[in-house]
């Protein structure tokens, strides 16, 4: 019987080990991925057609930030850039995401390869002033983090369409709004390459290895250097 | 002995050990060191039940470790205007609080929001557990205090 039992023990041990490794092999090799959906564009080449796949792209956007000054996609030229929506009185998850964003933005603060953009969803309360105001309590400074706001509803259409998250009023809602607490993570071709749970502190931590991956594949350093 | 027997023993003996003043060392302190046995039952009560309230309503502004955030959102461990006034504590969990506070010398000024649906043994709990919580040794915030607090709230 006692044999029976320790030989029994010994192949669920070595099915659970089967089964994990091929897994995690996967894993560790696992692409990195553009996220969003594709568009496949037709062409005539020399009288043939041609389909061209084209990536899903962060549309245009102008915004102002924290020290008034215009944020588009031309600020984050030759950046890889992390994205979030928020608002200063947002009384749940946002004072979370603000803390784990913080550990972003302390393990790249010397790097100008990264930066940050937050989104205000409430831009009628959150004046530049006022993000100045937040930016400056949390002892962190533009260009590397950048707190903007602008017009509603091309914030909220740039959430939704542009980084595929969900960002919008909600009367029903605490606070006031709905809005997803994803970090997006977007590189230098405005593509997105990764969605991470905000809230989640090992989420945030496969984020920060991601951005390494992320700057690596440009040959760049990573966060020590 | 018989099975019952030594069973009853055992958990007599258990319930000795549970029980013992020796199991709430934990929660006990200055503060603390004159409580009777019941007295110590009922505040360690009150910090367990408190510290899920806090998990639950406070911890993401405030953080588990009582420190705050930044200049955004004020530390509770420590914290002079806590320790000046537990009336207007009691108050500001239920009602929430806004404009300008200083707290050790920093000036805060964001909106905390209300909890209007915490009953008085709920702020009771949770007032109790951050008065006795990282460095903040005050000993027990009672049901009573947490009345009288609240029907005078400014
Ligand atoms: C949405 C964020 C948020 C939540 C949730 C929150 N607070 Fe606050 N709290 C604040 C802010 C901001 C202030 C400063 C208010 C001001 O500037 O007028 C504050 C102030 C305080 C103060 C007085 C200042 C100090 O540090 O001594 C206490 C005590 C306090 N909160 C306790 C609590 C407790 C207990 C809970 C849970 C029941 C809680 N707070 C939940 C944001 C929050």
């Amino acid at each position: 019987m006692k044999i029976y039992f320790k030989t029994f023990i010994a192949i669920i041990f070595g099915v659970s080990l089967l089964g994990c490794d091929p897994a995690e092999k996967q894993n560790k090799n696992e692409e990195f991925p553009i996220l969003g959906r594709k568009q496949f564009v037709e062409r005539t080449v020399n009288g043939e057609t041609v389909v061209d796949t084209i990536d899903h792209t962060i549309p245009d956007f102008r915004l102002v930030n924290q020290d008034s000054i215009w944020v588009t996609p031309k600020s984050f030229e030759n950046k890889v850039y992390v994205a979030d929506f928020f608002f200063t009185s947002c009384p749940t998850i946002c004072p979370t995401m603000k803390k784990e964003m913080l550990r972003v933005y302390n393990a790249y603060k010397n790097n100008n390869s990264v930066a940050i953009i937050s989104h205000t969803i409430d831009p009628k309360h959150d004046t530049v002033a006022l993000l100045k105001d937040f930016a400056q309590r949390l002892d962190v400074e533009a260009p590397k983090w950048n707190f903007v706001t602008g017009n509603k509803e091309e914030i909220y259409e740039l959430g939704q369409k542009g980084y595929m998250v969900t960002a919008m009023e909600d009367e029903n809602e605490e606070g006031g709004y709905i809005h997803s607490g994803a970090f997006i993570l977007v590189d230098k071709e405005k593509h997105v390459r990764g969605v991470y749970d905000g809230t989640n502190s090992n989420d945030v931590d496969r984020l920060i290895k991601d951005i390494d991956r992320l700057l690596a594949t440009y040959n760049e350093p990573k966060t020590k250097s | 002995m018989s099975l019952k027997q030594s069973l009853s023993y055992i958990t007599f003996l258990s319930l000795i050990f549970s029980t013992g003043c020796g199991s709430y060392s934990e929660f006990s302190s200055e503060a603390t060191k004159d409580y009777s046995r019941a007295e110590m039952q009922k505040f360690a009560k009150y910090m367990v039940a408190g510290k899920q309230l806090y998990t639950t309503h406070c911890s993401n502004c405030h953080q588990e470790s009582g420190q705050g955030l930044g200049k955004l959102y004020p530390p509770l461990a420590k914290s002079d205007f806590m320790m000046q006034n537990v009336n207007r504590t009691a108050c500001l969990i239920k009602n929430g609080i806004k404009g300008e506070i200083i707290v050790n010398n920093i000036t805060y000024n964001q909106e905390m929001p209300a909890l209007e649906e915490l009953t008085n043994l709920e702020v009771a709990e949770i007032a109790t557990y951050i008065y006795n919580s990282w460095g903040n040794e005050r000993g027990f915030v009672t049901v009573k205090e947490v009345e009288t607090s609240l029907s005078n709230c400014q």
